[in-house]
């Protein structure tokens, strides 16, 4: 019995009980106003962290060591529930937190060197290319189309969603009780489909709108300004909806909001672009799932605890090794599958390559 | 064609779906006096510790009936008349096949001990049993598990968890020798004990008492009287086939239907699978294979043989043996065949007690390897199965041996400690 995960369902927080419906409310407030307005701003100087969103990240960083802590002892008995752990702590202080104040000390531009576009949707955006020195910029470039592909490619996408990137980390954080939250219904997974690939495209359409104006706009009165006057009419509005929309209301608003009534993943599995980009690299990738034959008793700890809604007994109980676009690699599945079924691993096998694996919903 | 099933089971979901594969026209219908759903018996621990919620553990959505053209009958199947091809139902309803698959699980054993019948007696193997459990347990303050298998130990675990304090009264002198010598008999008890729970070995149960009607203890051999307000008995389990007693359909002494390699029973177009069945072993002894996956494997072939042409039809064929299990936090894995006392058979063993961690291999003098044994850590099963088909030679396998751990990554690299034996 994994004693973390005990009466789960009985716990008012834990179970969508209005107490669940009250903390949801709670964050949704939260987040509308510290998006869409200065109510924070006056608490966060008499505190001294800055302007609201220093005091944002102060708070956020907080959780997540919080409640890495609280995890680690639910959940640390294995080597890479407790490494993984660690590591997103590490990132969340270091990398996301503390480096970036240093360099403002320094009066460099504070630069998180773990955060990639198109999840950092303005890291190219020629307002933060004017903004930064240019290895910055290089770095973004070669993190987004270079390191992140790459080490998907070989890791698959956990190396970032479950070990670095700061969403994943307040997730399987903060977000750990919550994780039998999300949907298993083949509806779920159908929509989940739609929706990240459309965001993802957003992105890149966003990203591509604004640096082309720009282009256009520096070279006034060339013909390219004349022929495709849109491009410099379109820019500001696209960028302001996407940051409305995506960077506001999905990450943030309803992305963490939601966290007690659709499990901690809501952002990560439906909308965030760069889990749509890695995990389709995932699938062509070494990571994978693997099942051992005929040992699966179907009793459903695996699906009940995937955050990402996976239903990972459907592929156990079937003696399928799996690789699922939506994977973060949490190994929280194989961690509570209480016969040793499931195993994450990474390994060449050009047989199943591109494979989404064999099934998708089966049934008898 | 009308093909009725009963039981709602892993069997009988597999076998409906193995006949629905291949023909989407004719009517399936499945009887179950316990559920509306399938649902996964393995899991009814989990349900009671709040881990999973009821919907959590149905390995399908609940529109698979609906999807797939099941009709469901919730009700308990008093008899059938195989000359007939009718069945009646205990409320008087009857039920006519073309083809009937008898699916119907298990019971639990049980001993008429004086007192059985006492409130706050029951056992932990049905959804109802889990309901009363649930209930029991809000007032229980002191229960006793009578029985040292995979089921009482899972009962102890969760009593144990949901805070009271729980015994568990094994007869034998060590946890459950049919599967383990003495050594990790001893980790398991060691195991239990430090969770805090308790094992009484060497100790058997003489009668139960009680007082208007509720058990107050159970009374042991030795003179003992144990306080208790909750008793469990999980000292195993045997086919649910009560009813067809009268059917003309084949039973063996202890109840299972006996059936062929096609898990045909004596009667035309009835067949059976899953823990109800008494089919041949590997030794050429009939017994039940009461276990999820042959219960699943049953099934689906059992499904397939009702609808195919008597040349098309399968053998169930029965592979070398295998199970998990998991004992408080000590998983288990066992391959081939270990404990089952071939003559001249031998071990090699190895345990980390800090660790609790063991392997135990056993091989016949030749050095060929029959089983293994392992606890504490994960091993995938698949090569150790084939090692034992292979017959490999023990120093081989030792060699061998890290290849089959499954531990997740980072994990130790597993070594092996104990030297390989010099075989004569
Ligand atoms: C607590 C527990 C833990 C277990 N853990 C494991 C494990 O870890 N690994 C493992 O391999 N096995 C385990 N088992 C055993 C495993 O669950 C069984 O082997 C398996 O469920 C058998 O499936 P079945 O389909 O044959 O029967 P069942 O699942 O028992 O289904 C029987 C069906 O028949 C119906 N039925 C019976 N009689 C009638 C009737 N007269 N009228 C109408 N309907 C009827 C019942 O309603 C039920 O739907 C466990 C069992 C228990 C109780
Ligand atoms: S499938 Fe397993 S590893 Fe992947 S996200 Fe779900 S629980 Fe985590
Ligand atoms: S893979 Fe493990 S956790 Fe998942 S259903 Fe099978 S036995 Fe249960």
């Amino acid at each position: 019995m994994q004693t973390g995960l005990l009466n789960t369902y009985q716990k008012s927080v834990s179970n969508r009980s209005y107490i669940a419906w009250v903390m949801s409310g709670a964050l949704l407030t939260f987040y509308v106003l510290i998006y869409f307005t200065d109510f924070f701003t006056p608490i966060a100087a008499q505190l001294h962290l800055g302007g609201k969103w220093g005091m944002y990240g102060t708070l956020y960083t907080i959780f997540i060591v919080g409640f890495g802590i609280v995890f680690l002892r639910r959940h640390g008995q294995t080597p890479y529930q407790r490494l993984r752990t660690l590591s997103i702590m590490f990132f969340q202080v270091v990398f996301a937190f503390a480096l970036p104040h240093v360099m403002e000390m320094f009066d460099t531009p504070g630069y998180n060197f773990a955060y990639f576009w198109p999840l950092n949707y303005s890291a190219f955006y020629p307002s933060t290319i004017a903004s930064q020195p240019l290895p910055f910029i290089l770095y973004s470039m070669i993190g987004a189309f270079i390191l992140v592909p790459v080490l998907t490619f070989f890791y698959g996408k956990r190396w970032y969603c479950s070990w670095v990137c700061g969403c994943g980390g307040l997730a399987e954080t903060a977000g750990d009780s919550f994780r039998h939250l999300s949907s298993k219904t083949t509806k779920a997974w159908r929509f989940e489909r739609y929706s990240i690939h459309i965001v993802l495209l957003f992105a890149v359409v966003t990203t591509v709108i604004v640096v082309t104006s720009f282009i256009f706009e520096s070279r006034t009165g060339d013909e390219f300004s004349v022929v495709y006057p849109i491009f410099s009419k379109i820019a500001g509005p696209v960028k302001g909806f996407y940051g409305f929309l995506v960077g506001a209301i999905l990450s943030g608003v309803l992305g963490v909001g939601l966290y007690p009534l659709m499990g901690s993943r809501v952002w990560c599995r439906f909308f965030c672009p760069l889990a749509a980009f890695m995990g389709l690299i995932q699938k062509f990738g070494r990571f994978r799932i693997t099942v051992k034959d005929e040992m699966c008793i179907s009793c459903g700890n695996c699906s009940t605890y995937c955050e990402m809604g996976i239903d990972v007994r459907q592929y156990a109980q079937n003696n399928q090794d799996f690789k699922r676009a939506a994977c973060v690699g949490c190994g929280i599945c194989a961690h509570v599958c209480p016969r040793g079924v499931l195993k994450l691993e990474n390994k060449w096998d050009f047989a199943s390559w591109g494979d989404a694996a064999g099934v998708e919903h089966v049934d008898v | 064609m009308h093909y009725v099933i009963i039981g709602n089971g892993v069997a009988g979901i597999n076998a409906a779906g193995s006949v629905r594969m291949r023909d989407s026209e004719s009517k399936i219908t499945i009887i179950s006096s316990e559920s509306d759903h399938f649902f996964s018996r393995t899991a009814l621990m989990y349900v009671f510790c709040g881990q999973m919620s009821a919907e959590d553990v149905e390995p399908y959505e609940r529109d698979l009936y609906a999807r797939t053209n099941y009709d469901r009958v919730r009700g308990r199947v008093a008899s059938v008349d195989s000359g007939a091809n009718k069945l009646t139902l205990t409320s008087g309803e009857v039920v006519s096949f073309d083809s009937l698959l008898i699916a119907s699980g298990s019971v639990p054993f049980m001993v008429d001990y004086p007192g059985i019948d006492l409130d706050g007696v029951g056992n932990f193997v049905t959804w109802q049993n889990l309901e009363w459990l649930t209930e029991q347990a809000k007032t229980a303050r002191k229960a006793i598990i009578v029985g040292g298998g995979l089921i009482g130990i899972e009962s102890l675990e969760i009593l144990h968890l949901a805070g009271i304090k729980t015994t568990m009264v094994v007869r034998e002198d060590s946890f459950w020798p049919i599967a383990f010598s003495k050594p990790e008999g001893d980790m398991i008890t060691e195991h239990v004990r430090n969770h805090g729970a308790e094992m009484m070995l060497a100790t058997e149960t003489d009668e139960i008492v009680g007082e208007n009607g509720s058990v107050t203890g159970l009374k042991t051999k030795d003179g003992q009287t144990l306080e208790a307000d909750l008793i469990i008995f999980a000292i195993g389990v045997i086919p649910q086939t009560e009813f067809l007693k009268d059917s003309g359909i084949e039973l063996s002494e202890r109840g299972g239907i006996i059936v062929d390699e096609k898990l045909a029973t004596n009667v035309p177009d009835i067949w059976a699978a899953g823990d109800c069945t008494a089919v041949v072993w590997f030794n050429g002894v009939r017994r039940p294979e009461q276990l999820w996956y042959t219960g699943r494997d049953q099934g689906k072939v059992a499904g397939f043989n009702m609808l195919a042409t008597e040349s098309e039809r399968k053998d169930y064929k029965r592979k070398t043996f295998y199970n998990s299990a998991k004992f408080f936090d000590i998983e288990y894995t066992t391959a081939g065949y270990v404990n089952f006392n071939f003559d001249g058979e031998r071990d090699w063993y190895q345990c980390d007690s800090i660790k609790e961690t063991s392997q135990r291999i056993t091989y016949m003098p030749d050095g060929a390897v029959i089983g293994f044994n392992m606890l504490g850590s994960r091993w995938d099963h698949r090569p150790l199965v084939k090692w034992v088909e292979e017959k490999r030679d023990i120093k081989w396998v030792l060699e061998h041996l890290h290849e089959a751990c499954f531990d997740e990554e980072f994990s130790p690299k597993f070594k092996v400690t104990e030297p390989a034996p010099a075989l004569t």
